[in-house]
């Protein structure tokens, strides 16, 4: 059995002298990408997370598109805009585009599709990005007015968000069959979508003129590899062309390898942990009180963390948003890593011999692993319970969890009113329920004074860190990791152009 | 011989019944389905809407009749995570591990079987030796272990199998490998021991003392006799691997129904994880009942038992 | 896992037969020397483990992780088997590890051994109605696969330890059951049987003072074997993520959290490998050597 060990180094030595597999990519024009996450549906409306996202820009169109480095915001189905009085927009939407099942888009699609996400009976997966339209006027085939239910400074944030699906074909084949075919008029049609592949086909006929154009690459293939791994292993191998939220340890590693590379690009990603403030989970729960809040996120070592497992450019933040955003102010309680004084709290909070808790996470176990050990050190037990990424999410919903190990994107918005209402403000993820949060959130998401905004969001988030209903951890830069030959364009939001991708 | 078979039948029909009454107390215990389904902080009415449209405000027994009675029709109930009804999700995950099953079965007999054959022609000897060795070593290697192994040496070093995926017929080796690994060392035993009783027996030394040499003995008589325990052996351990997939299928990304449960389990889809349990139960029913029933083809003593 | 276990019925377990089975423990089994050392020197890192353990298993370090084990180029004696991914001492992760492997061993043993061999004995000695129920319980346990079905009973109903432990127990006592019901129902009819029946002896005192004592030795041998299973098994459940919780250091959970470097650092996941594999070794030659020396005479 020393063999095995010494068997297991010696491959490790050979990796690096492993030569560059021939890439069969390349040869029959189709780029593998590799995900963690597995699409419950092929739905946008109804397809959680970051995976959701980029399937929507894959086979979905909105009305807008937002360029991914520099954030400008550019025409796609709509080819012009204006905002009629501060509650009304008009769009004029481009003629002749195609849903992938030949049927012409109009103006009756996009007032079905943003009513289906406004609708809240439909649960969207995100209702932020559609609650709050109010109704959605057809003035003729080619122009609409989106009435908004009020003064809603990121609408046009919202609306990169609500992809345009045909009204026709949805309302016949139902919610359940759209989610396994669905239709759209994005660059890539789904060809396939069952097990643990989606392949997408380069859709031919992709209008020109928009933010996005028409693939270089045929085939695209989405495949859900779940772990972390197996993706680097196959990376190395050349079974897979592309992945990302490649931990750094690995990143580092196989960016010796003459067939990869690596970019390290920042986002506007934070790592954050939700704790059940307003006791919803159990009335009896020790993290209604602030001490205890406050003694977890004394106990926190996020410095050595970022810098340590997160790498890259990671830094610790302190109020609950990605600091790039407009409005989120770092001029706040802030909690410096110091475990003798978290116990301190624990003891003055009466829990001198600490409790038992669970925990809830889905992204990175190391780092999950490291906040856990982190936590023992001052008495919390923590009871780790790894799931699924909408497992986590649909549990806190349910009142279920009372810790969350999470991160949020903000969909690229670069506002503080990207994160805040998804969290605060009495959101199904709200844990907080503190109305002073919810006021200053829900005001500064319906005025259009900048000025006055700013102070908003600096009450908020102050409340947020003064009575730690949060523990902000850091920046979460990603590793984009792919295949030497292939070309793609690395995004400063997380949506990466899949359709912008070639070969070397 | 026909009571023997209605005796059987009924046996297993009887099993497959507690069985699937086992699985719906587990799906009662494990939570209430309405809140799980009713998801985002429903309200109460909704819940309770969910409640009655499912009939979970029934008395326990009479759900318990309307799930059977489900069950009998093949309805599974619908996956709180996909939203389509569970057999469609089973039925297209089923044929990976089967194959995957199938697969390591035949490479654990095609090695031990020989392998148990030649160390019990003579005990003690070198070649059991041999034998019990690798038994030894299979039954002590983590699985989980020995696919990592596996990666290193067959997909990252000589690079000659994929890792991961189940596309083509070359995704299932490297996992039918690690799988046959893990079910050989019994399989060795059960031939070694079968073997060892059968060269014992009174036609065996007739032959010997008949002067034929000790291969021709085991070819033409002594094979023949382990015939039977070679049928039961392989149900027994089919059904042992379409469990025991789990971890393999996770680590090679196989989508079958192991790694259906595991994945159902971390996304808290209850009707699944129940289902899947239930389904590979009743595959092992039906596997075990032919494999009786072939046996007794095979050999008549078995009928009056 | 199959048990070769022969069904023959041991030797009475008198004074006189311990003396004798004494003499017996000679050299020539090597099996049970070897196997019942090992096993004790793993018992006693366990046991020992606070005192023996250079660190905490819990002190985690971000700035030392990843060392390498000093028998390697970069290795220490401050970290003799190297860091883990959080910078934890490697070595005094294993020795604690020991303590659930053989914790979860020992306690899933004793409860299902006492529901196997309590069904077993009833079986063979009442033999009739009891026996047939009995025997469809059995075949029902074995119509379940034993990974499968765990591993969905422990993720719907949370997993803990204590749940785990009783999880597996109540699906690692089919060995026990047919050792015990076959070996009974041999005895039911022997002279000493009959003559405490005469004696007007309660059957439940029959079965405990009169029929267990002769299951003792085949029994032990079942008990090590499926104590290598159950260890196995919560290998396997720690590595799904569904056993021991960390932070806590279980050999399975190790090799999880060691994964993701088996491509670079393989070290980490081959040290509590080979520890799971060293231990299980030990049982089997343990349990082999039992049997030479209980069973088979």
């Amino acid at each position: 059995m020393f063999s095995h060990i010494r068997n297991g180094l010696a491959l490790a030595a050979g990796l690096a002298l492993l030569s560059p597999l021939a890439q069969a990519s390349k040869a029959d024009d189709t780029l593998v990408a590799a995900f963690q996450a597995q699409l419950p549906s092929l739905d946008r409306y109804h397809a959680p997370g970051r995976e959701g996202f980029l399937l929507g820009l894959l086979a979905y169109d909105a009305l807008l598109y937002r360029d991914p480095n520099t954030l400008e915001v550019k025409p796609l189905l709509a080819t012009a805009w204006r905002q009629i009085n501060p509650t009304v927009w008009e769009f004029d939407l481009r003629k002749g585009v195609k849903f992938h099942d030949g049927v012409e888009m109009t103006a009756e699609d996009v007032k079905f599709s943003l009513e289906y996400a406004a609708d809240e009976k439909n649960r969207v997966f995100n209702r932020m990005t559609g609650g709050w339209i109010k109704s959605v006027d057809v003035i003729n085939p080619y122009k609409v007015r989106i009435n908004a239910e009020a003064v809603t400074p990121l609408a046009i944030e919202y609306l990169i968000q609500l992809p345009i699906i045909p009204k026709a074909y949805r309302e016949k084949v139902g919610l359940e069959a759209f989610g396994q075919r669905p239709v759209g008029t994005g660059p890539y049609k789904v060809a396939k979508g069952k097990g643990n592949e989606i392949v997408f086909t380069r859709n031919d006929e992709y209008f020109e003129g928009g933010g996005k154009s028409k693939p270089k690459i045929k085939t695209l293939i989405y495949r859900n590899i779940p772990d972390v791994n197996t993706q680097v292993a196959e990376l190395i191998s050349g079974g897979v062309d592309w992945a990302y939220y490649i931990p750094n340890d690995q990143a580092a590693r196989i960016e010796r390898m003459p067939n990869i590379t690596v970019k390290n690009a920042e986002t506007f990603r934070i790592g954050f942990i939700t704790l059940d403030a307003a006791g919803l989970s159990d009335p009896n729960s020790p993290l209604k009180n602030v001490k205890v809040r406050q003694a977890i996120a004394y106990a926190i070592d996020r410095q050595a963390i970022a810098s340590k497992l997160v790498g890259g450019s990671s830094k610790p933040v302190n109020a609950a948003c990605t600091p790039s955003q407009f409005g989120c102010t770092q001029n706040v309680t802030t909690y410096k890593y110091d475990p003798a004084k978290a116990k301190a709290l624990m003891a003055e909070a009466g829990y001198k011999d600490g409790f038992s808790i669970d925990v809830y996470g889905y992204r990175s176990r190391p780092v999950a692993e490291a906040i856990i050990g982190n936590l023992n050190a001052i008495g919390i037990h923590a009871n780790l319970r790894w799931q699924q990424y909408s497992a986590v999410i649909q549990q806190r919903r349910d009142h279920k969890t009372p810790i969350v190990i999470d991160d949020y994107g903000s969909a690229g918005v670069a506002d503080a009113g990207g994160i805040l209402p998804f969290f605060f403000a009495e959101s199904p993820d709200d844990q907080s329920r503190d109305p002073i949060v919810t006021e200053a959130v829900q005001k500064a998401g319906s005025i259009a004074d900048q000025a006055q905004r700013k102070v908003l969001y600096a009450k908020a988030l102050n409340r947020i860190a003064e009575q730690a209903y949060w523990v902000p951890l850091f920046t979460m830069p990603v590793n984009y990791v792919f295949a030497k030959n292939l070309s793609i364009p690395i995004p400063g939001d997380e949506n990466v152009e899949f359709w912008r991708a070639e070969w070397k | 011989m026909r009571t023997f078979i209605a005796r059987r039948l009924g046996v297993s029909l009887l099993v497959l019944l507690t069985i699937s009454t086992l699985s719906f107390v587990l799906l009662k215990a494990s939570g209430d389905l309405a809140i799980s389904l009713a998801g985002e902080g429903s309200g109460a009415d909704y819940v309770a809407f969910l409640r009655k449209t499912y009939g979970w405000d029934r008395p326990i027994l009479v759900q318990y009749a309307d799930w059977l009675w489900r069950l009998l029709r093949g309805d599974l109930g619908t996956s709180f995570y996909y939203g389509s009804p569970v057999l469609e999700i089973i039925a297209e995950r089923l044929p990976v591990t089967l194959k995957l099953g199938a697969f390591a079965i035949f490479m654990a007999l095609g090695v031990a079987f020989p392998l148990g054959s030649l160390a019990a022609l003579r005990p003690d000897g070198w070649m059991d030796r041999v034998a019990m060795f690798i038994a030894m070593v299979g039954q002590a290697t983590p699985i989980f272990w020995f696919s990592f192994v596996l990666i290193l040496i067959l997909g990252l070093n000589l690079a000659v199998l994929p890792i991961s995926g189940g596309g083509t017929t070359a995704h299932f080796v490297m996992p039918s490998i690690a799988l046959a690994f893990y079910a050989m060392p019994a399989i060795i035993r059960i031939v070694r021991g079968g073997m060892i009783e059968a060269l014992a027996s009174d036609y065996i030394r007739t032959a010997r003392a008949k002067g034929l040499r000790p291969w021709a003995v085991i070819v033409r008589h002594a094979l023949r006799n382990t015939l039977v325990p070679v049928v039961a052996i392989a149900s027994v351990q089919f059904g042992f691997l379409l469990g025991g997939s789990v971890v393999v299928e996770t680590i090679f990304a196989l989508h079958g129904i192991g790694y259906l449960t595991w994945e159902a389990i971390s996304q808290n889809d209850y009707p699944v994880v129940q289902a899947s349990v239930l389904v590979v139960s009743a595959f092992y029913v039906v596997l075990t009942l032919l494999a009786d029933l072939l046996n007794m083809l095979i050999d008549p003593r078995i009928r009056h038992d | 896992m199959t048990k070769p276990i022969s069904a023959t019925p041991s030797a009475v377990l008198s004074r006189t037969a311990v003396l004798a089975l004494l003499t017996r423990w000679c050299p020539h089994n090597w099996r049970l020397g070897l196997g019942s050392s090992i096993l004790l020197l793993i018992l006693l890192c366990a046991i020992f483990a606070p005192w023996l353990a250079p660190h905490s298993p819990y002190d985690q370090s971000l700035t030392d992780r990843l060392l390498r084990p000093m028998f390697m180029e970069g290795g220490s004696w401050a970290h003799p088997l190297g860091t883990d991914h959080l910078g934890r001492d490697y070595l005094s992760r294993l020795l604690y590890g020991a303590r659930f492997s053989l914790l979860v061993g020992f306690g899933t043993i004793v409860l299902s051994a006492f529901i196997g061999i309590g069904m077993g004995v009833a079986a063979g000695y009442f033999a009739g109605k009891v026996d047939l129920i009995v025997m469809f319980i059995l075949t029902v346990r074995l119509s379940l696969p034993i990974m499968l079905a765990t591993l969905a009973i422990v993720g719907l109903l949370g997993n803990s330890l204590p749940l785990m432990m009783l999880v597996l127990a109540c699906f690692l006592w089919d060995h026990f059951l047919v050792v015990a019901r076959s070996l009974t129902l041999r005895l039911r009819e022997a002279e000493f049987v009959l003559a405490a029946k005469a004696s007007g002896y309660s059957d439940l005192r029959i079965m405990i003072s009169e029929i267990l004592p002769n299951l003792v030795g085949p029994l032990v041998v079942v008990a090590t074997l499926e104590m290598g299973h159950a260890i196995l098994l919560e290998a396997a459940f720690s590595f799904l993520g569904l056993g021991i919780r960390p932070p806590d250091a279980s050999w399975g959970l190790m090799i999880a959290e060691a994964k993701d470097f088996v491509f670079f650092e393989p070290w980490l996941v081959n040290i509590p490998g080979l520890a799971i594999f060293i231990l299980i070794t030990a049982i089997t030659l343990l349990g082999a050597g039992l049997q030479r020396l209980l069973v088979k005479d």
